[in-house]
């Protein structure tokens, strides 16, 4: 079939994403009831029958689920006819038409709440296309989910906030770990907010990459949890009848929100129900119609604590893929080495998707922290792993080149305009965002203070960390791509 | 410029090639008579008596039971400038998204290359309109760099090796 | 015609021969195979003699090898998914660097002109750049996915950075690293061959290449660049062209060609156990150039040629190898025999 994936997949000019390179490994199930003989099929117009018991009885079709890509993820973003289904811009409009939509465990659930949760790279991406500031095309797209008949449109200024909050803390923890055992494989501390890097590292290099993965949850994992538990609790509804989407700057978390880990069965719901993507956006829009058009509705604040400011997209110092490495370094440079507001003069590697930051102390460098961004830089690093020649505590790894304001599924250029002009023009837009405050957001200290029971409570860990699983080598010899 | 071995040669007194054994078929010249068969009729048969006995990859039952393999589906073609005799397998997978129809044409190929004790070219084929994805396959199982590949697979290995291995 | 005399037939690996590569002094070649082995040879009274085996560099068979063009360590790109580096720093040839990161087999590897980058390409779909990035150290400078299917050889432009795949998806692609920001793009795809490409080789000059193909013919490609007196209009910098299609002449899969840098000539290697050398005739138009066949060694193996290498001497010296195991080393002649 034709890709789905509107040709952000396919870039001309960016080769460097983690592609499919293995095909689909799933084994397929069949059922099998015990015959002397063996079954009998015959091919019908519409199916296959059983006919080895003198009826006629219509064989199951073998379906692949989205949670079956990822206990395999062999093809990462191959799995596209499943993906569309599940995660789709038709499968989003079906929702708001019927306010029911049908789980994972195939229940139809009536929606009572509909949700959206906004990242601020994919809004900055139709901002860019649409020629509006961060904020018009904030309120705009807050404006066209509410005509569709959203109930809430939110920003993730607070779980972007809990993501750095909870990481500065595992980074404090690990680092006191190595240092009382250096063999403990706690550091370097490897960011988690990718899902195509932590698919490529659970599918490619397993129990040997995984324990260095940062366990804290990413943003958009967070604010699913922060929904689908807190939000529905205040609201008094069941979980499952909250349908909560975000919008997203990369194709790849629509495989993340379908983990099984972000499943409950208590719940019964996943945290995140449906990923829309900028490019999916600017498509559902159409090409008649401009963002600029619609009309502007604030975006709400739903929680009873107020974060402090107004609801808006929100910058974190650093990278655009959420400030990680910055935010660490600046919080370990001060705890540890009574730094305050270290200067993060960052030095450019074999390319500029490579760069390391590091803190001096007494002539002596103490700490080592890098970016990398890139297939590329993502291989060089695993084998410096390897090899045990990684100089790094922390990387914050992101499998775009450029990070996620470059995530594959943001608007592309318009035809002959240059990829790395429009990056540049998403930073520049990222870096005028008012900026955030994780440590002084209420918002985000109430929630631990009353919801999570504390800052380092075992709801805490529960609620904001997640776990990774190496995938098995599934070599059934039938399914065999060779 | 300085021998790029002196150091080795001295250090190391080279171990003498291992002789490896001509295989006994190395004489092209020879006609079909000359290789053991009456006709051209009699290789066909040959190779249809090597192709009968493959077991399905799923089923207990052969590709002759299954009518994947059939005697007209074997043509010997034009030989070779070498004279090397040119034979074309055709076969026809049970239904037309059979998705062990690559797997089968590895094992016809492979039992033919360890039966035949003389130069073959060796063309398998799905029988025309048999496949949905005919042509790709095709292209797979003549793609010898591909099979070498996966005969070193040891789980395709030993899938094909109980597939091919002769009845006791 | 021409004659290819026949000097030394050496039973050289256990199963098929896959590649061979020769030492840029010309008095060396390197050879690998299914069993997993390299082996080094080198004239010895005359005679080309096993001067080194290299073993316990790779687990399954070892499918092309490459000499850095300054001749000190050798490449080797192997099904078990890796490509062993070999050096003889500690007085004999050992592996001490492993590039890791296709997915499954690799299929070809070759050095840059000037030896500090290195390409492979395998199964996987993907090339892959890799630079050396000082004593055994190797660095990821490029994934490229151009291809869409198994990617059979890469071949660098013998003057400049230009890098040059083969594919299974019947293309060729050539690739070059824009100035202003390193990134590696696909400048050109090559497209005209009817199945698989297995093999290519640039003109001494680079500007132009000639590919064999499982569709029985060789072509050969011709750069335009802008403002050409031809008059070609183009929008990027260079296009390829293919101005020659030599059919008719192979009978079965053209596994390798090789275009020898100082005679000029072409030898393929094909899977009907013929080797056949090409050369340019007098009157060949550039734009529309001739070839004509100036040997056919029929019966060269007793099975497919998989392999053929010109000596980069220029003295006619060509070696081949094959499915059978054995390489042979060929002269070629004027005249008949």
């Amino acid at each position: 079939m034709a890709s789905r994936f509107s040709g952000a997949l396919q870039l001309t000019d960016l080769d460097d994403f983690i592609t499919p390179s293995q095909e689909c490994i799933k084994p397929v199930k069949i059922e099998k009831t015990k015959t002397k003989t063996g079954a009998k099929i015959k091919i019908g117009q519409d199916g296959y029958f059983d006919v080895s018991n003198g009826r006629q009885q219509k064989l199951q079709k073998v379906e692949i689920t989205l949670a079956d890509c990822l206990a395999c993820s062999g093809c990462i973003t191959s799995a596209e006819s499943v993906l569309v289904t599940k995660q789709s811009q038709e499968e989003l409009l079906r929702v708001f038409a019927e306010k029911k939509f049908t789980n994972n465990k195939g229940v139809v659930q009536d929606v009572s709440l509909i949700v959206i949760s906004l990242s601020p790279q994919p809004v900055l991406s139709l901002a860019a296309r649409y020629g509006l500031t961060a904020e018009e095309a904030t309120t705009k797209l807050t404006g066209y989910f509410k005509s569709l008949g959203a109930h809430l449109v939110l920003d993730m200024t607070v779980a972007e906030d809990l993501s750095l909050l909870e990481a500065q803390q595992e980074f404090l923890q690990r680092y006191q770990d190595h240092q009382n055992d250096p063999t403990s494989k706690k550091l370097p501390m490897l960011a988690s907010s990718c899902p195509g890097w932590v698919c490529y590292a659970e599918k490619t290099h397993g129990n040997f990459i995984l324990p260095y993965i940062s366990t804290t949850k990413s943003p958009q994992q967070i604010m699913g949890t922060l929904v689908k538990q807190y939000l529905s609790s205040i609201r008094q509804l069941s979980p499952a009848e909250i349908y909560h989407v975000t919008v997203m700057p990369c194709y790849d978390k629509k495989l993340e929100a379908s983990r099984e880990d972000f499943y409950s069965d208590i719940l019964n719901c996943h945290d995140v129900d449906c990923v829309i993507t900028a490019i999916e956006l600017e498509q559902m829009l159409g090409t008649d119609k401009s963002l600029s058009e619609v009309e502007s509705v604030p975006l709400d604040c739903p929680w009873p604590e107020s974060p402090g400011a107004a609801p808006a997209l929100r910058r974190h110092g650093g990278s655009g893929s959420g400030g990680y490495a910055d935010h660490v370094f600046t919080y370990a440079a001060e705890v540890l080495f009574g730094e305050a507001n270290a200067k993060l003069v960052y030095k450019n590697l074999r390319n500029p998707d490579f760069r390391e930051v590091t803190l001096e102390k007494d002539g002596k460098e103490v700490l080592k922290f890098a970016i990398a961004n890139g297939f590329r830089n993502i291989q060089n690093l695993v084998q410096k792993l390897k090899r045990g020649k990684s100089p790094y505590h922390y990387v914050e790894v992101m499998a775009c080149p450029s990070g996620c304001l470059n995530g594959g599924a943001q608007v592309r250029p318009a035809p002959g305009d240059n990829s790395r002009e429009l990056v540049s023009q998403l930073q520049d837009m990222y870096s005028r965002l008012p900026p955030a405050a994780p440590a002084d957001n209420k918002l985000a200290l109430q929630l631990y203070a009353d919801w999570l029971h504390g800052r380092h409570s075992d709801k805490a860990r529960a609620t904001l960390h997640t776990a990774y699983h190496a995938l098995e080598k599934n070599d059934i010899a039938l399914n065999i791509k060779w | 410029m300085i021998s790029f071995f002196s150091k080795l040669s001295l250090n190391n007194t080279p171990k003498p090639p291992v002789e490896i054994a001509k295989p006994a078929y190395m004489d092209k010249s020879a006609t079909l008579e000359e290789l053991g068969y009456r006709d051209e009729n009699d290789l066909r048969e040959t190779i249809y008596d090597f192709l009968r006995t493959i077991r399905d990859p799923e089923k207990p039952s052969t590709l002759e039971d299954l009518k994947v393999v059939y005697e007209e589906g074997i043509f010997v073609k034009e030989p070779t400038a070498d004279k090397v005799p040119v034979l074309r397998v055709e076969y026809n997978p049970t239904v037309p998204h059979c998705s062990l129809a690559t797997l089968i044409g590895l094992c016809i190929r492979i039992k033919i290359l360890r039966s035949i004790h003389h130069p073959v070219k060796l063309d398998v084929y799905i029988k025309k309109g048999a496949h949905t994805t005919e042509d790709e396959i095709n292209k797979q199982i003549n793609d010898k760099e591909r099979i070498a590949a996966a005969m070193e697979n040891p789980n395709l290995r030993n899938l094909v090796e109980n597939c091919i291995a002769d009845e006791e | 015609m021409d004659n290819l005399k026949l000097t030394q037939t050496i039973p050289a690996h256990k199963g098929i021969a896959w590649n061979l590569s020769w030492h840029p002094s010309g008095n060396t070649f390197a050879s690998c195979g299914e069993d997993k082995t390299i082996k080094l040879w080198s004239k010895e009274g005359g005679s080309w003699a096993a001067k080194a085996v290299l073993m316990d560099g790779h687990q399954r068979a070892i499918r092309q090898v490459a000499w850095s063009p300054c001749g000190n360590l050798l490449a080797s790109a192997s099904f078990d998914a890796t490509t062993a580096i070999w050096d003889k720093k500690s007085g004999q040839f050992e592996c001490n660097a492993t590039l890791e990161g296709h997915e499954n087999e690799v299929k070809s590897v070759a050095w840059s002109p000037s030896g500090m980058l290195l390409a492979t390409c395998g199964r996987d779909k993907s090339v892959w750049i890799w630079e050396v990035a000082g004593d055994d150290e190797y660095e990821c400078e490029a994934v490229l996915n151009a291809h869409h299917q198994d990617v059979k050889k890469v071949v660098w432009h013998p003057l400049s950075e230009i890098l040059a795949s083969a594919s299974y998806d019947n293309t060729v692609k050539l690739y070059k690293e824009e100035i202003h920001d390193n990134e590696w793009n696909c400048i050109a795809t090559l497209q005209s061959h009817e199945s698989t490409v297995w093999s290519l080789a640039f003109d001494p000059t680079g500007e132009r290449l000639a590919t064999c193909s499982d569709d029985k013919t060789v072509k050969i490609w011709k750069q335009y660049r802008p403002h050409n007196p031809e008059g070609l209009v183009m929008e990027k910098d260079a296009v390829w062209k293919c101005v020659c299609t030599l059919s008719g002449y192979h009978t079965r899969c053209i596994y390798d060609i090789a275009w020898c840098h100082k005679t000029g000539l072409i030898a393929t290697a094909c899977g009907d156990d013929v080797i056949r050398i090409f050369a340019e005739t007098e009157d060949s138009d550039p734009n529309a150039p001739t070839f004509e066949l100036v040997c056919t060694k029929f019966n060269a193996h007793s099975q497919d040629v998989n392999c053929v290498a010109w000596n980069p001497l220029g003295n006619r010296e060509l070696i081949s190898c094959s499915d059978d195991g054995e390489i042979k080393v060929w002269n070629l002649q004027d005249g008949e025999d």
